[in-house]
């Protein structure tokens, strides 16, 4: 227990020392917070709305008013003809364009409607999408009006459902990100930081002169990897309680709970680390397979933001392979949605743990004899 | 000449030595690409709707096969009363529930409108939104029909005000088109800014940096020789980066590809620089990982890659304008989807250069303060 606490200390002194990757470390999962909850965000803010009036008459002037004094919109032109839409598409300066055609007022007062044309920059598919669903609405809403003003029926018979959101219903982004920045957080430090400190020493030299001291190769891996645990946990707190108070992101399952799946998880993490720092000897070579093994899957295939369902089927077969696709499941379910157990995802979890470590000790033991 | 010419064969002589090297340098961003591109992808897909019909009518039956034969949604568990079905979204086995009570049919003959209940997982705040939206769109659309099919007067079905969208540059909504560009330019900075970065300091580590200062080489030289190569391997990434986004991801290029090449020239001013820029500042190769990483991250967050820009708040807007990636985001997907010119990058051209000549200036005085 002591050479263990005494390596700890010894790799402490190393952390301590390298203050930049120390900041790196404390200071981008924070950082990421901060961004993910107040900057970054796939809801529309100001949607750039160029609009051609082709009728000129008071009914097309009145929808030009309510279109842009409806939130979100943003007046950012008024092409005079056809020919100047194109370019301004080119240059950015419109998101999209409402064209109201000649007519659009004798239609209204002859048969009780009339068509407008939408033309949308589909180049950010995913942000079109968005952009022609709230203008639509946007269009449905005062053309409702519209009719109410003329006498007509204030509502239309058939199913008006309005979608009940749940576990988000204001469906705020941090609510989303937070839980699954602990995920990718605890892989960044436990599984890299771990595989670069081992393979550091093995590059340097000193991994021999450590061994060739009483200490046992398990207590040595113990005692190395013990701060990296501290510090992991550290980050992961932090990352929760910028979450909880800077965005009130909610906790409605159990505590106690998450802190042993966490615990579970971070064992996983640590596993894959000690894994590259067995199969590997240069920092260089570990710090590249530990991004591509660890940090890129957890952000891009685990469901941190892409969801799994959307992928491909043998994208899909990957990303179930990733540990943190089984601890985003996990811990955003416990956290939005209140769910406490998970069998299946802990026996998977359990799983990848104890086969890691078995091929992470075997690796180690045929390297250090 | 001679000189420079001695400095590049060098370079790629140790380039083409290090054989784990090589494969990240070629393999792993076409991996990548191909990875992400398939992955990074916010279209809905195979979304389960769990739906409990209680009003067990030719009508309700109709709206249910209505919702389940669109895009993208997919029957999620049968279910039996209304517990069930919401046991079905907190359980996550369908991430929207639809419920059609009794009376459904009665309703849309009298001409009332008809109570449903639609509920959606929020967790994912950006494809939740979206999918309860599309979802209740076909369902007012489906009650639309059946409502004039039962007798109600068009005038009083038909929406008011109706909105014909046209979506230009890429009709079918794929958004890949667009995510794929975008990993392009993250490519070819990881390539020349993490790659520079620690030839650099890898020279210093292992000390053979002053054996080259003591050769009659100019700093000059010793800086050009160092950062052609990488240019020449960046060009090459691009090239196959570019052949794989056309022949695996069907990108459509509708601008003009010497033009991008001409835009990426200025981009690689600031990577380049950047990667030089680093390597003065840093010990230890461990070092210059970190802090070009760091850098990096935040710079693909800050350049509209993924998040638009227009979403962000106004202070976090004009902290973008200093990204350089911005500009080349802008540029390379308004070259490659929209086909725009010179005269449409124009502006963003001319940010990208300021910046990237101000960065390669201040890299270059700095290496040559160290080592002069």
């Amino acid at each position: 227990m002591k050479r263990i606490v005494a390596i700890s200390r010894k790799e402490l002194l190393h952390i301590l020392r390298d203050s930049r990757s120390l900041t790196v470390a404390i200071a981008m999962p924070l950082l990421l917070v901060v961004m993910y909850g107040y900057a970054l965000d796939m809801e529309l803010k100001d949607l750039q709305l160029g609009i051609m009036d082709q009728d000129h008459s008071p009914a097309s002037r009145q929808l030009v008013r309510t279109t842009i004094s409806s939130g979100f919109i943003v007046d950012a032109g008024r092409p005079a003809a056809r020919e100047e839409i194109e370019p301004a598409f080119r240059q950015g300066r419109f998101q999209a364009v409402l064209v109201i055609p000649r007519g659009y007022e004798e239609d209204l007062a002859s048969r009780g409607g009339a068509d407008v044309q939408l033309l949308v920059d589909g180049a950010d598919a995913s942000t079109a999408a968005t952009v022609d669903n709230y203008l639509q609405a946007v269009l449905g809403l005062t053309g409702q009006r519209l009719r109410v003003q003329s006498g007509g029926p204030g509502t239309a018979p058939g199913p008006q459902p309005v979608p009940r959101i749940l576990f988000n219903p204001e469906l705020i982004s941090s609510h989303f990100i937070v839980p699954g920045l602990v995920a990718i957080v605890l892989i960044m430090i436990c599984a890299l930081l771990t595989s670069i400190a081992i393979t550091r020493e093995k590059e340097t030299g000193t991994l021999e002169q450590v061994l060739t001291t009483p200490v046992l190769a398990g207590q040595v891996i113990l005692g190395k990897v013990l701060p990296y645990l501290a510090l992991g946990s550290l980050d992961a707190a932090l990352v929760l309680l910028a979450g909880r108070f800077l965005f009130g992101v909610p906790m409605l399952g159990s505590l106690p709970a998450l802190i042993l799946y966490t615990g579970l998880y971070v064992l996983v993490a640590l596993a894959l680390g000690l894994l590259i720092s067995a199969l590997v000897g240069t920092q260089r070579v570990a710090m590249m397979l530990a991004l591509i093994m660890t940090m890129l899957p957890a952000m891009i295939l685990s469901g941190f933001i892409f969801p799994v369902s959307s992928m491909p089927l043998p994208l899909q077969g990957v990303a179930h392979l990733i540990p943190a696709t089984y601890f985003l499941r996990i811990i955003r379910g416990l956290m939005l949605a209140g769910r406490n157990w998970y069998p299946m995802e802990t026996a998977v979890l359990a799983g990848m743990a104890v086969f890691l470590l078995a091929v992470a000790i075997r690796k180690f033991r045929g390297r250090l004899d | 000449m001679g000189k420079l010419l001695f400095m590049i064969r060098k370079e790629f002589l140790q380039i083409r030595r290090d054989r784990a090297m090589l494969r990240i340098i070629f393999a792993v961003p076409l991996a990548q690409l191909l990875v992400l591109g398939f992955a990074a992808n916010l279209d809905l897909e195979n979304v389960t709707v769990a739906i409990l019909d209680q009003d067990r009518t030719a009508q309700s039956r109709q709206l249910s096969e209505a919702v389940l034969q669109s895009q993208p949604f997919v029957p999620g568990p049968t279910v039996a009363n209304r517990q069930e079905l919401q046991q079905a979204l907190v359980m996550g086995r369908a991430e929207a529930t639809l419920w059609i009570p009794r009376g459904y049919a009665r309703d849309l003959a009298a001409g009332l409108p008809s109570p449903v209940g639609l509920s959606i997982n929020g967790t994912n705040s950006a494809s939740g939104g979206k999918a309860g939206s599309y979802l209740a769109r076909i369902i007012q659309e489906q009650g639309r029909l059946q409502a004039e099919a039962a007798g109600a007067p068009a005038a009083a079905t038909a929406p008011p005000l109706r909105a014909h969208t046209r979506f230009l540059y890429n009709p079918e909504l794929v958004s890949r088109y667009f995510m794929v560009p975008g990993i392009l330019v993250i490519l070819v900075t990881v390539i020349s800014a993490l790659l520079t970065s620690m030839a650099v300091v890898r020279e210093k580590e292992i000390g053979t940096l002053e054996q080259l200062l003591v050769t009659p080489l100019r700093t000059g030289h010793l800086i050009a020789g160092k950062i052609i190569p990488f240019a020449i391997l960046s060009y090459a990434t691009l090239a196959l980066a570019t052949m794989e986004a056309v022949l695996v991801f069907h990108v459509p290029i509708a601008g003009s590809l010497g033009l991008l090449a001409v835009a990426m020239a200025a981009y690689l001013l600031v990577t380049l620089g950047g990667g030089l820029l680093a390597s003065t500042v840093s010990a230890t190769q461990q070092q210059a990982m970190f802090t070009a990483w760091f850098f990096l991250i935040f710079g693909i967050l800050m350049s509209g890659f993924f998040y638009p820009i227009a979403n962000m708040p106004h202070w976090a807007q004009l902290l973008t304008l200093l990204n350089p990636m911005r500009y080349i985001m802008a540029i390379v997907r308004g070259i490659l989807l929209k086909g725009a010119g010179l005269a449409d990058i124009g502006p963003d051209l001319l940010r990208l250069l300021a910046i990237g000549l101000a960065t390669f200036t201040v890299a270059v005085a700095r290496f040559q303060k160290r080592t002069g």
